[in-house]
């Protein structure tokens, strides 16, 4: 209810007998702030990624031994298990996801779906750089912020493909696939 | 609308993450150097104090809230729609 009536609100912004003088000026700025945090995030993910193909192509070997070397963290023997069993997985799909990810949420499409596997990876930057020197919410810490911001604010229906493919009737059949758009 | 799963997704997810980062960060200044968890070493790279909470349980204790929102979330998915969120909700960039 509240937020149907902030969006009527926003759109009345011509309307100078609109008490919500507010809102009416923050509603674009606000989607245009989110879809500009979007492609940033994204850009940061497809570079980190594109680069790494440019250079390596799909063979990231450092990947599998980087987590093999993440021991005694929060996530107990998880990463070092996948350091040991998936460098398979690991070696080209660090460089492959990290652009596809990127390419995601740039463009804002299967954006939440994208913006999830930034979560897996920056979780993983997070605990095993450990970079705490100047205390827990380093750099790590806030692009892991930024992708779960992306996911919470449905950030691809922001000038984002998500707000067409959200359209389409195959998802307005299924509209539970908009937990892996928007 | 709001029931009180989603209340006590946003209170239990918020309060791990504020006590892992602020909680237990103030508790770390409180208890003097090292202010940050990691531990102090010299030049010879000997110990010289350690955090008084590890970096393995505050980083454990964020995780576990952001995990709640993953709980959540995959409870939202599913659970059945609500009658009036069938419908794609406009939203205020166009």
């Amino acid at each position: 209810m509240y937020n149907r009536e902030l969006s009527t609100m926003s759109y009345q912004s011509g309307n100078p007998l609109v008490d919500d003088v507010e809102f009416a000026l923050d509603g674009p700025w606000a989607a245009y702030w989110i879809a500009f945090l979007r492609v940033a995030t994204g850009w940061w993910f497809f570079h980190a990624g594109i680069t790494k193909i440019i250079e390596n192509g799909l063979s990231f070997t450092y990947g599998a031994s980087y987590m093999q070397g993440m021991t005694g963290t929060a996530l107990g023997p998880i990463p070092v298990w996948m350091g040991n069993n998936l460098a398979w997985l690991i070696e080209p799909g660090v460089p492959l996801f990290e652009t596809l990810i990127g390419l995601a949420l740039i463009f804002g499409a299967v954006t939440r779906l994208a913006a999830f596997g930034g979560v897996i990876f920056m979780t993983l930057f997070w605990v095993g750089n450990a970079g705490f020197g100047h205390g827990l919410v380093n750099s790590d810490f806030m692009g892991l912020l930024l992708m779960i911001t992306v996911i919470m604010l449905s950030a691809g229906r922001y000038y984002g493909l998500d707000a067409v493919i959200e359209k389409l009737s195959f998802v307005q059949a299924h509209p539970k696939l908009r937990y892996l758009l928007g | 609308m709001t029931d009180i799963i989603d209340k006590a997704a946003m209170a239990l997810s918020a309060g791990l993450m504020l006590l892992g980062l602020v909680g237990m960060g103030i508790l770390e200044i409180l208890a003097g150097a090292p202010y940050s968890p990691v531990p102090i070493t010299n030049e010879a790279g000997e110990v010289m104090a350690t955090p008084l909470i590890s970096p393995q349980i505050r980083t454990g204790v964020v995780l576990a809230g952001i995990a709640v929102l993953g709980l959540y979330a995959a409870y939202k998915v599913v659970t059945p729609l609500a009658d009036d969120a069938k419908a794609g909700q406009e939203t205020v960039a166009d």
